[in-house]
């Protein structure tokens, strides 16, 4: 009866305005829905490939791959656990301190620290008055928006294009040059085959598979990366994986695989295998040089028609030079291959067509300059460059090289520049003496030792003052070398912005953090098979965007209006307006040569398809006609003796290649007393980088007690006494992680691996998370960047060296700290 | 019936209140409202129920003290670390991340299990996907009710302000046996999970507050409409 | 108007029987006739007289045919009406009527009665069997031009060069090769068109001894007259105009040649790979086409460079007199192009000998006809770290 009494003394205050302010209202139409029923399966595309969805009760369902995807990867599975993710970056939200203090912040309390929620408004407000208080107190050099890396596939919501035009209309800023991926190959290549090479498309697998006696597979495993592509990926390559696999068993075409583990390709293949011991491989190239040179092998007819500077390269062959026979020998001490299985090999790459087709992992490292260059010195030897199935690559594991392009333009872009005479709001281009690009990855350097001047590529680099950093779709935290080290130099930015769908260690150090939406919650257009261009997909938008969370096109043309230059921004073009204007473009780019029916009726179909392409041999033209057809280099021919590099004088990359000690080496080599194991942290099997590892339930599929898996040699681990499952304490003299072991005999002594694109996630000794802050912290999940060294290749190409890492392991015995990867700030407790 | 009508529209006032506090931040405003003599002779007369009385009293000392933006900033803080984050010290306000191991969603392999046995809670390391069954199962009552979620407020079906919004509805439009079956389904059965980790994490103690608050009148409440 | 009702009655027909299986073409030269009436109807529209007949076409393109060599050749095969306009297939066939009733629509309503009239149509009617040709992959030529059986021995290096490109991708024959049977129409021009709407496609009288600069990759001749071409002239390339003669203009240019090969590549400076011109063996070894100055050896490479200059003659067209246009151009181009996977680099940021490497090796993705890829390579070239000073 009381009860009651106090119930009416409620209704008797009138307490009614607050509670009208309810979350609810009354149902109004039914939500929004296309023009197309939304039960119906819709069309998208991802790096891990094209797939189709069905929706359930206004959530995504079922999800299964694109009917012309006939070797689709698992990945699709975790595509749900992205969208649903309990991390999703929900509302914009600003660091509180930040908040309060904005550039005098205490920076140190990033990683760990407090978020408010905010309006739009206001977090593009205070991105706004951020970027003013840089332009006016540094000027452009104090701000690097210059970000690099993958995104969601899309050609209208690519998140750099929309951060940078966007930031572009506000002001100017330091970019980077180069990528992570193909620092070292991508700048010494057009020196020696005057290309890329890296990213160029290759000799047709036909071709290959029907004229090729020998392939080497050199340091590659396309098996394992051709699941992911720069477009929406459809995996026509496996197809002629499958064609090779069955030609390896009859007998048809040998397939060699140098490297230093099992890897995937060669379990699905079936091929041969050679050992070599970590970061040698130039030993063994020059070896077989050697037994090619000496023996009287090498194309001596080639070599004179198509290349420059091999009688300045002999000498250091022989010896002659530097006093050391690159004799197989030689190579055996140092690489640990047989002296008669090199010989054999050399043989065996001039006895028929040779093609050799090299993987990235070898330019990774100190020095990666010179594998790429060596080998391309060794093609030339052998003399079947732009030949059908002879010759060298080096992308015929990415992203569908070596599918025949369908020869269709592909559609453009929403664009990545600020219009042309458009001026920026703070439109100096003053640097103040610093370097307006950077190589990309040298800017904690810059952080570090702001006006520094560095070599780079034939030219000197001068540090800038970095005060503001934006990242858009962008995980540093991931991609970047050693992470203790680029703790001690990121609280030196006054303010750090990062977009993104989930909460990713980069947002957790950034000051304003903003949700993107991810490509099911938007409309875009892309081709799928990437290289080949098979044919163009519509993305097709499944659901609205969850939470609080916007369109990349959305955020920025908001971001423009408080700029006010919205109009400027948009071209007046909502985002139909565009998918329309990019399809017809394309559309028009392929009149007369691929018939496209009009953007309805391929927003109905779903996709419209281009077909294969024909056969094409790399080079062909080149050695058909050198004079006309020249290569990118100074002197039009293959450049086995660069004079250009050689008159930079650098150590660390002379003018030919050259076999160089690492700073840290495995198997003998210089630390392997103190740290004896090799880390090998190469692209994922299971993600894209670090794209789809916070997906929980897919995670799940490959983790090891929760932890990112480590892959041990059986003697190694038992003599550490850790078997499968356990889990493991990786460590150097530069960081510390956790890692759940998988033991494989696939794995030598002496090497680890661990794939890079594990969520770092630091913890304290004590397994608290604010201990995590804290320089030299555990990481929780397994993030190999932790122990990485972060330092130049050489002075020429000044890229990233991830592979040159030493390690050692123990049983991991503590109390086992909670994973932190995958989750928003950390602390409540002030 | 007409006193049972007025008591519905009081429960359904104190459910509405509730909501409103898991949904957004406090501001200014609502401090205002709150400490203003009608919202105290609301706070007083829900402290009249002795269960109550604590948690009420503890809130409204600590509204009494929101003084100034900063502070209001920091509960906001607060607010954002409990709620609108996903982590160790954050506390879900999904019912399904509470609920789906019973309704199906299992765990991958034993390794990670007993991973989770020796890491503490495995509620908390088993994280299932937002927007679940349980938001799936929320939409289709509210349809039913002709209600839907606020677009101001972008949240799953589950999330907690919006179930203790539909309890409010339900206060009003539907008999105790409906009540009480909704509420013990769909609210006790994680309710106390969600103020144990409320209290856990929450530091500034708000927060603590008022989810003691709720559980202690959804107690009240619930035997009431048992009794009824 | 017997034909015209049976050709209306064909068109009438439900498009269901129309697609009834397709018959070969070996069956339909072996004169494999199964369809009566309608394969009549259709036979009797494939001769040269019925075209004529109807198609007011004895004054002006059977006229123009008449003078081409595909009426008269060695060969003795001559190509008629019909065997270049109508598709020698059997599902195209049967399209290529439907698109005729067009045709018919203009003969009844008199469109192209007169001269004027038809010279205003021609573009129009042009495009369209261009269109077709295209869709058609070409097909009508390549009933008796296949690139299988190409002599490509006797072809020029260039012209091989273009053709295997061409092959290779199955390109339509009529992408480069227009205006072969009929007088081409006055057009814009087909090739990198939007380049050409910018930068225009030249004066139509020129200035002795003044400087001009190629619109487009344009041929080079030997003479006034003659059809043997000598080489190309680059894009972008600065040349001196020595003399007019009807469409033609004697150009000197002038550059330096690598001392490999033949040296028939002239480059923009000494040491600089920037592409001014390439010429065929036969004009590198005709006497007193280039002429050689000096010699100085690029260190950078250790090759030897000589100073040379060339005079050849070039269509009067496509021929600007000022240069930055092209470049504002090839700016825009790059700038959206190249920003599509990745943000473009600084034009500055690279060499001119470095930038073909580059650029080379990242066209992968990139939207350009070969116009517009060797006048933006140049443009790069032109404004990179070589000639802009500016640390990077």
């Amino acid at each position: 009866m009381k009860r009651r009494n106090f119930l009416k003394g409620i209704l008797a205050t009138s307490f009614t305005v607050i509670s009208t302010a309810s979350v609810l209202t009354p149902l109004t139409a039914l939500a929004k829905i296309g023009a197309k029923n939304r039960d119906d399966w819709l069309t998208t595309g991802s790096h891990f490939g094209a797939f189709k969805m069905k929706r359930k009760n206004g959530v995504i369902d079922q999800v299964k791959p694109f009917d012309l995807d006939k070797y689709p990867t698992d990945m699709i599975n975790g595509i749900k656990g992205l969208v649903y993710n309990p991390s999703r970056i929900r509302y914009p939200m600003v660091r509180l301190d930040f908040l309060l203090k904005g550039h005098k912040s205490d920076t140190s309390q990033r990683g760990d620290f407090r978020f408010v929620r905010v309006t739009w408004d206001q977090a593009l407000t205070l991105f706004k008055q951020s970027l003013d208080e840089i332009q006016t107190n540094y000027g452009p050099s104090g701000l690097h928006a210059g970000q690099t890396g993958w995104r969601a596939t899309g050609q209208l919501h690519s998140c750099t294009s929309h951060m940078q035009r966007a930031v572009g209309m506000h002001g100017n800023f330091v970019k980077k040059i180069g990528d992570y991926s193909t620092g070292a190959g991508q700048t010494i290549l057009p020196y020696v085959l005057g290309s890329t090479e890296v990213y160029a498309q290759g000799t047709s697998w036909p071709l290959i598979l029907d004229n090729a006696k020998t392939i080497v597979l050199w340091a590659n495993d396309p098996y394992k990366n051709l699941q992911v592509g720069w477009n929406a990926e459809t995996h026509e390559s496996f197809e002629y994986l499958a064609q090779l696999k069955e030609k390896v068993k009859k007998g048809e075409i040998r397939v060699i695989s140098i490297d230093p583990v099992a890897s995937k390709t060669q379990e699905y293949l079936g091929c041969e295998k050679i050992y070599v011991n970590p970061q040698t491989d130039v030993a063994l190239m020059l070896a077989i040089a050697y037994e090619l040179y000496t023996n009287d092998l090498h194309d001596k007819d080639f070599i004179k028609g198509y290349s420059l500077g091999f009688e300045r390269f002999v000498p250091y062959l022989t010896g002659e030079e530097d006093g050391i026979a690159k004799t197989v020998e030689w190579a055996e001490k140092i690489t640990a291959v047989p002296a008669d299985v090199i010989k054999e090999l050399a043989k065996t790459m001039v006895a028929g067509r040779t093609q050799l087709l090299m993987g990235w992992c070898i330019q990774r490292q100190q020095h990666g300059e010179q594998p790429y260059w060596m080998a391309a010195v060794l093609a030339t030897m052998i003399g079947q460059i732009g030949l059908p199935g002879g010759g060298i690559s080096y992308g015929h594991h990415y992203s569908g090289i070596g599918v025949p392009s369908s020869g269709a333009a592909a559609p453009g872009a929403f664009p990545r520049n600020v219009d042309e005479g458009q001026k920026p709001i703070f439109d100096s281009t003053d640097f103040k003496g610093a370097s307006s690009t950077i190589p990309v990855a040298r800017w904690i350097d810059a952080i570090l030792e702001p006006g520094k001047v560095i070599d780079a590529n034939g030219a000197k680099v001068t540090y800038p003052d970095i005060k503001m950093m934006i990242f858009s779709g962008n995980n540093p935290w991931n991609h970047h070398q050693d992470r203790n080290r680029m703790k001690k130099e990121f609280h030196k930015l006054e303010c750090v912005v990062s977009i993104d769908i989930n909460w990713t260690a980069t947002c957790r150090f950034s000051d304003i953090v903003l949700p993107a939406c991810t490509t099911m919650e938007r409309n875009d257009i892309d081709i799928y098979g990437s290289y080949a261009n098979r044919g163009l997909l519509a993305m097709q938008k499944m659901v609205e965007p969850l939470f609080d969370s916007l369109s990349d096109y959305e955020i920025f043309t908001r971001f423009a209006k408080v700029l006010g230059k919205e109009k400027e921004y948009t071209r007046g073009m909502n985002e139909f307006d565009w998918l329309t204007k990019l399809y017809n473009d394309c559309k028009k780019a392929n009149d007369g040569k691929f018939v496209m029916p009009e953007f309805e009726q391929f927003w109905q179909d779903g996709y419209v398809h281009f077909g294969e392409g024909k056969p094409w041999t790399r080079h062909a033209a080149f050695r058909e006609d050198p004079e006309i057809n020249p290569l990118g280099t100074p002197s039009g021919m293959i450049e086995i003796h660069s004079r250009k590099i050689e008159r930079y004088q650098y150590d660390d990359c002379k003018g030919h290649p050259t076999w160089m000690e690492k700073s840290e080496r495995s198997h003998g080599g210089p630390g392997s007393d103190k740290h004896p194991i090799w880390m090998q942290s190469c692209h994922p099997d299971k993600r894209l980088h670090s794209q789809m590892c916070e997906s929980k339930e897919y995670r799940d599929t490959y983790t090891v007690q929760d932890r990112e898996p480590v892959y041990l040699n059986p003697a190694d681990a038992k003599h550490r006494g850790i078997k499968n499952g356990d889990v493991v304490r990786v460590f150097n003299d530069r960081g510390q992680l956790l890692a759940g072991a998988v033991v494989s005999a696939n794995f030598p002594k002496g090497v680890i691996r661990i794939h890079e694109g594990a969520w770092y996630g630091p913890v304290g000794d004590d397994g608290s998370i604010t201990g995590g802050a804290k320089v030299g912290a555990i990481c929780s999940y397994g993030d190999p960047n932790t122990l990485t060294q972060d330092i130049g290749s050489s002075k020429l190409a000044q890229a990233c060296s991830a592979y040159t890492c030493l390690v050692d392991y123990e049983k991991f015995s503590g109390k086992l700290p909670p994973v932190t990867s995958f989750q928003g700030p950390l602390e409540i407790g002030a | 019936m007409s006193q049972v009508s007025q008591e519905s529209q009081a429960r359904a006032i104190v459910y509405n209140f509730l909501s409103s506090l898991f949904a957004k931040e406090v501001t200014s405003d609502l401090v205002a409202q709150l400490t203003s003599d009608q919202g105290q002779s609301f706070l007083n007369s829900l402290a009249l129920e002795p269960s109550l009385s604590a948690s009420v009293n503890e809130i409204n000392a600590k509204l009494g003290k929101l003084n100034s933006k900063e502070l209001l900033l920091e509960l906001a803080a607060d607010f954002c670390g409990l709620f609108l984050v996903d982590g160790r010290t954050s506390v879900s306000p999904y019912a399904g991340q509470y609920l789906s191991a019973e309704l199906g969603g299992e765990p991958s392999d034993k390794l990670s299990n007993a991973a989770r046995n020796e890491s503490g809670s495995k509620r908390k390391t088993n994280k299932t996907q937002l927007f679940g069954e349980l938001h799936q199962q929320m939409t289709e009552f509210l349809t039913d009710n002709k209600l839907q979620i606020h677009s101001d407020f972008p949240e799953p079906g589950d999330h907690i302000a919006v179930i203790l919004a539909y309890i409010a509805h339900l206060c009003v439009t539907s008999g105790s046996e409906q009540q009480l079956s909704f509420i013990n389904s769909y609210l006790m059965t994680w309710l106390s999970d969600f103020t144990q980790q409320v209290n856990k994490h929450d530091h500034g103690l708000f927060y603590c507050f008022v989810a003691d608050l709720t559980l202690e009148w959804l107690k009240v409440d619930t035997e009431f409409l048992l009794n009824d | 108007m017997k034909w015209f009702k049976n050709l209306w009655q064909t068109l009438n027909t439900p498009a269901k029987y129309l697609t009834l299986g397709s018959i070969s073409l070996t069956a339909f030269i072996m004169g494999v006739m199964f369809w009566g009436g309608f394969n009549t109807a259709l036979e009797a529209t494939n001769t040269e007289e019925f075209c004529i007949g109807c198609h007011s076409m004895e004054s002006k393109p059977y006229q123009e045919l008449q003078k081409t060599v595909h009426w008269s050749n060695h060969s003795g095969v001559r190509a008629t009406c019909p065997d270049c306009h109508v598709p020698h297939s059997w599902g195209r066939k049967i399209a290529r009527k439907m698109e005729a009733s067009s045709d018919v629509w203009g003969w009844v309503f008199n469109t192209v009665n007169t001269s004027e009239k038809f010279e205003d149509k021609r573009l129009e009617m042009a495009s369209r069997e261009w269109a077709r040709f295209e869709r058609d992959d070409s097909l009508a030529c390549k009933n008796c031009h296949n690139y299988d059986s190409m002599k490509w021995d006797t072809m020029s290096k260039l012209a091989q060069k273009q053709m295997k490109r061409a092959a290779e991708k199955d390109q339509s024959c009529v992408d480069c090769h227009k205006g072969i049977a009929h007088i081409l129409p006055d057009m814009g021009t087909a090739r990198a068109p939007q380049l050409i709407a910018e930068v225009g496609t030249g004066p139509s009288k020129f200035t002795n001894e003044q400087y001009y600069f190629s619109a487009l990759t344009k041929p080079l001749f030997f003479s006034a007259k003659g059809d043997v071409e000598a080489g190309t002239l680059n894009v972008a390339t600065k040349v001196k105009i020595l003399e007019s003669k009807e469409n033609r203009v004697k150009v000197s240019i002038s550059g330096w040649r690598k001392q490999i090969g033949a040296g028939r590549v002239i480059y923009y400076d000494f040491g600089i790979n920037m592409l001014t011109a390439q010429l065929s063996k036969e004009a590198a070894k005709t006497e007193g086409v280039i002429n050689g100055f000096e010699e100085k050896e690029d260190e950078m490479t250790g090759l030897k460079w000589q100073r040379v200059e060339t005079t050849l003659w070039t269509d009067a067209e496509y021929l600007i007199t000022e240069q930055q246009p092209l470049w504002d151009y090839a700016r825009t181009t790059f700038r959206s192009s190249c920003s599509v996977c990745h943000t473009q680099p600084d034009e500055a940021h690279f060499d001119a000998n470095t930038w073909p490497g580059m650029f080379q090796g990242m066209i992968a993705f990139v939207n350009m006809d070969q116009d517009t890829q060797a006048l933006v390579q140049k443009y790069l070239q032109q404004h990179s770290s070589t000639f802009v000073k500016k640390e990077h």
